[in-house]
């Protein structure tokens, strides 16, 4: 059975739900007149304003709600579908709550936190949709972790071998089982790059070599760049391991901080309407 | 296939366990997969490692799947199973033991070569996981959070509450920003910019929509649609504008046009069928200009008895009222007459703005005055002979005194003009005789009775003026009686229309003079002049727009609305009578 996304979940139930929100938003709008125009201010906008103000409150809750998803309150998957196709109806039944009207004010801003908040989920969901997939063809069978054992393995073998090599190279060995990073820093884990890498270097510097040793030591070299070769590969599929998982994690950053945001901008947003009424 | 499987492990002291499995099965997958009848859970396994099965002959062979299997030392694809045979798979050893109560294989399994202490060193180098780094959601939540709320919440409600005296205020508000400048939800119409940042002016108390009362702080003289002078009239306005506020219709903070609403729903809510509704009121329904806009009523002034008198609605299309009555004699014809008239210069072709002046703020004309567009032609000479002397235009007694003191100041002169011929010649220094001076003084009374009864019955007052004469009495001399003039100055004052900005049109398009042969004819244009140019409620191709709006105002007192608006209600029969109010509210919008 083919997997099934989000998107597609219980044949897209929550895509019909929005759609009928969408389009009720747009009849309403188009519907209501009023002599003061088309805005928050009205019958209509005090409606649309509501209905997006409660959206925005239940699509937070889904923040409380993944966290316990053993809760009776129906499976994780559907949560998140209804989490975006909800969620995506908002840029909609907002803009008409608004009129189409923007200023720099507190009222835009929460409008602009709400369309960051929900683009951001958007780059979340195709995140979703693609990463998962090439972090299974980059892992394969293995795991970061095991991938972690599989290089402490070489790095055993190499640093027998190369005990008995040339001082630089035993040196650039050396360099590499101690100092090549996977992951790091935000930027380190987002690239999924390490700059002069020591293993990169010691595979290099080991295949330069090849010439000038000869004999018993040129059997070793060989197998010696063969474990550094293999190690650096592994490297490799562990930064980008790291990568995949960083982007996966990344638009969070901007998703959740910018949705206490919103909430802060909305209430602001509320009162302020209110309070000046 | 008949399997016996003996799991070797050892404890932390180094002393060998052994468990037996046996198993019944096909095929013997061996992997890191749960599923692996076989399960070897260390992380340098494949999850299906390799597979075990039997072959045609009984015996059974091992195939690497995903993972790389060593036979006796070497690395293979797939290799016989040989009694004492040395299997890894990973880090676990295979052995398969010598064959025991049938099982067609009997394996050992071990664990040679657990994870290792350098797995760790390579463990440090690993940072996986961007809550690892020095990002953290919570605490830009947390901030951005209480960013927002401190600057666009806490900072404009403490400082509504907290209002500086004026003074201090003042000076707050020239400031660049101004706390609550944040709520701004659009800009303010223009004319309340100048004191826009200031926003408690509307906005006076927290959570209250704001008051008529903050609007009437300003505007003092706006009067509501009506008077509310009668208590039928507030009867009406509590049936009509029940919870209306100001804001109700002016909603502010929609840009610098967007306070006065223009949308004809404003009237015609009430307006389309006002009959049903209110039936009291007793205004016919209108719904559209096009459609049944009634027939313009004119406001015509009527002389009374010194020209101040009463002014009189009448229907325009009523031909037997619709007559001005001004006391003045003025064919347009005679004076537009493409033949020209005859001026003091000779012929002049004349032209409407030769008399019609438009006022200072383009909308309606300045009144026509004797002085300044009559008395050019229309001279009040009265002696001939004497070109540069004329009566003054105004009070009969004044008209008489100037022609008697005229003439008897030529009788007596010490040089006689030629007029007084008959009164007899003297010579230069030559004393006049009492006789003489009787004789004279009698020619001048005589003579000045007689032009001034030429003036005024045919030559001069008579041209424009409706004079009748006035037999004398014992103690009253015989005099003339001018018709009191009263030009109407405002025909529609309950609309505007602002003549500036209709100066694409000639004045003929819609004012039909040129075959006018009396005062009387009213030449203000009718609906369908009107809607010749003008659509209704709806925008109309080729039309400008028509809404209620464009001609009239909703509130009493204001610059739009024209006069007061009549008192509903008040009985008063149509025509109706209402007193001149000269420089109403409103005059700066008359036609």
């Amino acid at each position: 059975m083919r997997h099934r996304t989000v998107l597609e979940y219980k044949r897209y139930r929550y895509l019909k739900l929005a759609v009928i929100i969408v389009i009720a938003a747009i009849a309403g709008y188009g519907w209501y007149t009023s002599p003061v125009g088309r805005y928050g201010g009205t019958l209509m906008g005090y409606g649309l304003g509501t209905v997006g103000a409660l959206l925005i409150l239940w699509l937070m809750w889904f923040g409380v709600q993944k966290r316990r998803y053993r809760g009776s309150s129906g499976s994780v998957q559907g949560w998140l579908s209804a989490h975006v196709y909800l969620g995506s109806t908002l840029i909609v039944v907002a803009t008409l709550h608004a009129g189409f009207q923007i200023g720099w004010n507190v009222h835009t801003l929460a409008y602009a936190l709400m369309l960051l908040v929900i683009f951001s989920g958007f780059y979340g969901l195709y995140a979703y949709l693609r990463y998962p997939q090439l972090m299974t063809e980059n892992l394969g069978e293995d795991t970061l972790d095991s991938i972690v054992l599989k290089i402490a393995d070489i790095d055993r073998e190499a640093r027998k071998l190369a005990v008995g090599m040339a001082d630089n190279i035993n040196q650039a060995v050396q360099d590499s089982l101690q100092n090549t990073r996977i992951g790091g820093g935000v930027l380190a884990q987002l690239s999924g790059k390490s700059r002069s890498c020591p293993t990169a270097k010691a595979v290099a510097l080991i295949q330069a070599s090849v010439r000038q040793v000869k004999g018993e030591d040129a059997r070793t070299n060989k197998e010696l760049y063969a474990l550094m070769l293999r190690k650096q590969k592994l490297v490799e599929r562990a930064r980008a391991d790291v990568r995949f998982k960083a982007v996966l994690d990344f638009w969070l950053y901007f998703h959740v901080p910018l949705s206490i945001a919103l909430l802060a901008a909305l209430t602001a947003h509320v009162i302020a309407v209110f309070f000046y009424w | 296939m008949k399997i016996l499987l003996i799991t070797q492990t050892r404890n932390k002291k180094g002393q060998a366990a052994r468990t037996e499995q046996p198993l019944l099965t096909d095929i013997l997958r061996i992997g890191r997969g749960t599923d692996c009848k076989l399960y070897l859970p260390d992380p340098r396994v494949a999850l299906h490692h390799a597979v075990v099965r039997a072959a045609a002959d009984g015996t059974c062979f091992i195939e690497a799947e995903t993972g790389a299997v060593s036979i006796d030392g070497s690395f293979e694809r797939a290799g016989k199973m040989r009694v004492n045979q040395r299997i890894l798979v990973g880090p676990y050893e295979l052995i398969v033991l010598p064959g025991q109560d049938n099982y067609d294989l009997v394996l050992s399994v071990e664990l040679v070569e657990p994870l290792r202490e350098g797995v760790d060193e390579v463990r440090s180098q690993v940072k996986a996981g961007l809550q690892s780094t020095w990002l953290s959601k919570r605490i830009m939540s947390w901030s951005a959070f209480a960013l927002i709320l401190l600057a666009f919440l806490a900072w404009p409600v403490l400082n509504a509450v907290n209002q500086p005296p004026a003074a201090e205020k003042k000076e707050a508000l020239k400031h660049a920003v101004t706390p609550d400048a944040a709520w701004d939800v659009g800009p303010l119409a223009s004319a309340h910019a100048s004191f826009g940042r200031d926003c408690n002016k509307c906005h006076q108390l927290p959570f209250v929509q704001v008051r008529n009362e903050a609007c009437e702080d300003c505007h003092k003289t706006i009067g509501w649609h009506f008077p509310l002078k009668t208590p039928m009239a507030k009867e009406i306005h509590e049936a009509v504008f029940p919870g209306t506020r100001c804001a109700s219709c002016h909603r502010d903070h929609k840009g610098p046009d967007g306070l006065v609403r223009t949308d004809a729903t404003l009237c015609t809510d009430c307006h389309a069928d006002l009959k049903s509704r209110h039936p009291k009121i007793g205004t016919p329904n209108i719904s559209d200009f096009t459609k049944d806009h009634p027939g313009f009523m004119l406001s015509i002034l009527q002389p009374g008895k010194t020209g101040d008198g009463a002014i009189v609605r009448v229907p325009q299309g009523d031909k037997a009222l619709a007559k001005e009555n001004s006391g003045l004699k003025f064919p347009h014809e005679t004076h537009m007459s493409k033949k020209g008239i005859r001026g003091p210069d000779g012929k002049v072709m004349m032209e409407c703005a030769n008399c019609h002046v438009r006022d200072e703020a383009g909308i309606r004309f300045k009144p026509v005055t004797m002085k300044e567009h009559c008395q050019s032609c229309h001279s009040l000479e009265f002696e001939p002979k004497a070109t540069n002397r004329q009566v003054p235009h105004g009070k009969i007694p004044d008209v008489l005194d100037t022609l008697n003191e005229f003439y008897a100041q030529a009788a007596l002169a010490d040089t006689p003009i030629d007029v007084v011929v008959e009164a007899g010649i003297r010579r230069p220094g030559e004393r006049i005789s009492e006789t003489k001076r009787q004789a004279a003084l009698t020619w001048a009374t005589e003579k000045s009775a007689k032009i001034a009864r030429e003036l005024f019955e045919v030559r001069v007052c008579f041209a424009c003026h409706q004079v009748t004469p006035v037999a004398g009495t014992d103690s009253q001399p015989a005099t003339w009686r001018i018709a009191p003039v009263a030009v109407t100055q405002h025909w529609m004052p309950k609309s505007r229309f602002p003549h500036s900005q209709h100066n694409t049109f000639e004045c003929s398009k819609c004012h039909q003079v040129t075959g006018s042969k009396s005062s009387a004819d009213i030449a203000i244009p009718d609906l369908k002049n009107c809607r010749e140019c003008h659509g209704g409620n709806e925008p109309a191709k080729d039309k400008a727009r028509g809404t209620c709006e464009t001609c009239h105002g909703f509130h009493t007192g204001s610059h739009k609305a024209g006069v007061p608006a009549i008192v509903p209600g008040s009985n008063v029969p149509k025509p109706l009578l209402q007193k001149v109010t000269t420089g109403a509210p409103g005059d700066g919008a008359k036609q």
